[in-house]
């Protein structure tokens, strides 16, 4: 077997000045990588940028589900915008939807931390029984939490009767609170799961040292566990507030929106117009304002986990 | 219009089809084949599990119709489509089957509120030539016929009726110390009754008044629409279109429910607000001896019987006592009047329609009609029904004692801005059972302001 050698002369390298005449990342293009990602761009353009581009011209066009206009309807330029701007409703709607991700977010991170900081120190069974039951609520189909919560939170339910008062109707009482519990409840599971994650990879070392320089709960929490959990933190935040924005099927089941309009949230307040009162073209602008606030969350979502 | 050009080219295709199978036989006319040994294939779509008091009964009424269809008619097929869900999701499943003429149905049953838009969008053919020298559609009393006419041709036929009256326990009553049988004179005896009940049966529900959302479009029409009705002014819908957002006789209705709901003589909110069929709630509650006094629909009554059971109650005929609902002013009985309709999609051919003619006769074949009506809660549209034995006993004494409110009955409107303005009114009347110190005023200025943001101020208008 014959190993040949490669020896780097000096008088066969190439002078230094040449080599910072090439860019060292050009090489990484090559012509046949679009072929490669072309498919991946396709499904993207007409899986999302197509559908997008039409929702973003329904929302400005006439269309109804029924009447006339279902069948001639055509591009109306921006009375739908005009529509939106003086419509107390969406407004309404809009401060509804805030106040729901904000309970919501509020709600999720502070039982999801609490319950992901209580089972590190719990016994290993309870972390496991404890750990499983509120998991299954995060799993739990809307549908089914939506229900679950409704047959609770009505007179008769669950928490009337153990309150004492059986024809307390809460959920009529509070509709906003409690479908925002609801919310809280169903993704406390998945805030716990990835709040204890982050917990566990806090250094020992820093607790023990603040504990030796005698440094409070208070003062570990907010100078030591804070500070490390703040990415995780955030991207929860994230992630409950787009998920919270998208949750339709939650509040659907337990209210559809009212009583009133206590609880349209946008996504019901779109879906109302539309299949409520036919103006499918509004409906779908409602949609898009929805999915300008998602796009803003998710820019942010990706940036932090980016910086991460 | 793009649908009537592509109903064109379905229509082309399908006879060109027909054509050659049939080796060029047959005669063209109006773009469909028809002719002795043709075959035709209708669609038939309904509400699944909304119009028959139960699912089941619901399919037994449209499979037995379309089994008398196709062994009278061996050429011609009916598929049905049964739309599964509440009204609303039937109507925004209809809707979208019409988008399409590949999946709009030859034959549709629907609310009569829907009739007009259906008619405006183009999905509905006149039936009136069809209609002519029907032995069934000549029975209907005028207002039943009036219901799917549009510019003087006929667009939808019904299929029955639903009205509202009082339906009270008489043994709470006597307890609470009224004269039976009761027969309140004005809206003021009501509330008098309700309050004896109270007082002497604190346990008791006094009133069912239908409040809030949760029931759809129709609550309202088992509800406050009829105190409306009864109103010094009951108009919804004035001749130029215009939705009535404001109005003495809206004012008087939603005092009426303040005055009810300020009491506490009204239904917990946890009954008025269920989504699980709110409308029906009385039946339960009259069963329990829970419920002194309902305004409710025709259909509470046969849900007492043995083949419905929303409870089985046996008693009920001798238990319940049925009254008018007085006018505000005591001068007649008010109610409103819905009912479910058949319309034939535009997109059918000649044949189809015929066909869809034929399976409507079958439908409205006097046995058929009346099991209709008695299985769904409805009054049957041929006045004749009103006395038939089998009509009359199937809920005995209720389903007789509807008919004879039937004349004092006044149709809801049926246009696009009527969804908004139902809901409108709708929540008014939510706010006023979930809050009681909402004063009618309130109530109405709230409802006011929802509509004419909804419609804009140009469609809505106040009446003196």
């Amino acid at each position: 077997m014959t190993v040949s050698t490669v020896s780097l002369d000096a008088a066969t390298a190439p002078p230094v000045a040449e080599l910072w005449k090439t860019r060292r990342d050009k090489d990484r293009f090559q012509w046949s990588s679009l072929a490669l990602l072309t498919p991946a761009f396709a499904l993207l353009i007409v899986l999302f940028l197509i559908p997008m581009g039409y929702a973003i011209y329904l929302g400005l066009t006439n269309l109804t589900l029924v009447g006339p206009t279902a069948v001639k309807w055509g591009f109306t330029g921006t009375q739908n915008l005009v529509r939106l701007k003086s419509d107390s409703e969406f407004w309404s709607s809009l401060w509804t939807t805030a106040f729901f991700i904000a309970g919501s977010i509020i709600g999720v991170i502070v039982v999801g931390y609490g319950l992901a900081s209580l089972l590190m120190r719990a016994q290993a069974w309870m972390r496991i029984v404890v750990g499983g039951v509120v998991v299954v609520a995060w799993m739990m189909p809307a549908v089914t939490a939506g229900m679950t919560w409704y047959a609770s939170t009505t007179g008769s339910g669950t928490f009337a009767t153990l309150s004492g008062m059986r024809n307390s109707n809460f959920l009529d009482a509070q509709p906003l609170l409690v479908v925002t519990l609801a919310n809280i409840w169903s993704m406390t599971g998945f805030a716990m799961l990835v709040m204890g994650a982050a917990l566990r990879n806090i250094p020992g070392e820093a607790i023990e040292a603040a504990v030796v320089e005698n440094a409070s709960a208070w003062q570990r929490f907010r100078k030591i566990i804070l500070p490390l959990m703040r990415p995780t933190i955030i991207a929860v935040v994230l992630l409950v507030a787009l998920l919270s924005l998208a949750n339709f099927s939650l509040i659907y089941i337990m209210t559809q929106g009212g009583p009133g309009t206590a609880t349209n949230i946008l996504p019901l307040y779109s879906y109302q117009q539309a299949f409520t009162f036919n103006n499918l073209a509004y409906g779908a602008l409602i949609g898009n304002v929805m999915v300008l606030l998602a796009t803003v969350f998710g820019v942010l979502y990706v940036r932090i986990a980016g910086r991460r | 219009m793009r649908v009537t050009k592509k109903m064109g080219v379905h229509r082309f295709a399908t006879g060109a089809a027909v054509l050659a199978l049939l080796g060029g036989a047959l005669a063209w006319s109006g773009g469909a084949v028809a002719g002795a040994s043709s075959k035709v294939t209708i669609t038939a779509a309904y509400a699944a599990n909304t119009t028959f008091d139960t699912t089941p009964l619901g399919y037994t009424w449209w499979h037995a119709v379309a089994k008398e269809f196709e062994a009278k008619y061996p050429n011609d097929t009916v598929k049905l489509v049964p739309v599964d869900g509440g009204e609303p999701d039937f109507l925004t499943k209809l809707a979208l089957l019409y988008h399409s003429s590949s999946t709009a149905p030859t034959i549709a049953q629907f609310p009569s509120t829907e009739i007009a838009l259906y008619e405006s969008t183009g999905y509905l053919m006149s039936m009136s030539k069809l209609l002519q020298g029907s032995s069934w559609f000549s029975q209907y009393p005028t207002v039943i016929q009036n219901e799917g006419k549009i510019g003087g041709k006929v667009y939808a036929v019904s299929a029955g009726e639903n009205n509202n009256g009082i339906y009270y326990d008489k043994s709470i009553l006597e307890k609470a110390g009224i004269k039976l049988p009761w027969q309140p004179k004005n809206w003021q005896d009501i509330i008098t009754a309700a309050k004896a009940i109270k007082k002497a049966e604190p346990s008791v529900i006094p009133l069912w008044l239908n409040a809030g959302t949760a029931a759809g479009p129709n609550g309202a029409g088992y509800g406050i629409l009829n105190l409306l009705a009864g109103s010094s002014t009951p108009t919804i819908e004035t001749s130029s279109g215009k939705m009535v957002v404001s109005s003495p006789g809206l004012l008087q209705a939603l005092n009426f429910y303040h005055e009810v709901f300020a009491d506490g003589l009204g239904a917990p909110t946890s009954q008025l607000f269920s989504p699980n069929n709110a409308p029906n709630i009385p039946s339960a509650d009259f069963a329990k001896g829970t419920l002194g006094i309902a305004v409710s629909a025709n259909f509470i009554g046969g849900n007492w019987t043995k083949q419905v059971s929303f409870p089985y109650w046996k008693a009920s005929s001798t238990a319940m006592g049925i009254a008018g609902l007085p006018a505000a002013s005591g001068n007649g009985y008010a109610s409103t009047l819905s009912g479910w309709d058949y319309g034939i999609s535009s997109g059918a051919t000649s044949a189809q329609a015929t066909a869809a003619m034929d399976f409507l006769n079958i439908a409205q074949d006097s046995t058929n009609l009346i099991d209709a009506a008695n299985w769904a809660g409805w009054v049957p549209p041929v006045k004749s029904d009103w006395t038939n034995p089998l009509y009359t006993n199937f809920d005995s004494p209720f389903a007789e004692e509807f008919g004879k409110l039937l004349p004092y009955s006044s149709e809801l409107p049926s246009n696009s801005n009527y969804s908004v303005w139902v809901q409108g009114i709708e929540q008014a009347s939510g706010d006023i059972a979930e809050k009681p110190s909402t004063t009618g005023a309130q109530a109405m200025q709230s409802m006011n302001s929802f509509i004419t943001n909804q419609l804009g101020s140009s469609e809505v208008t106040t009446l003196k």
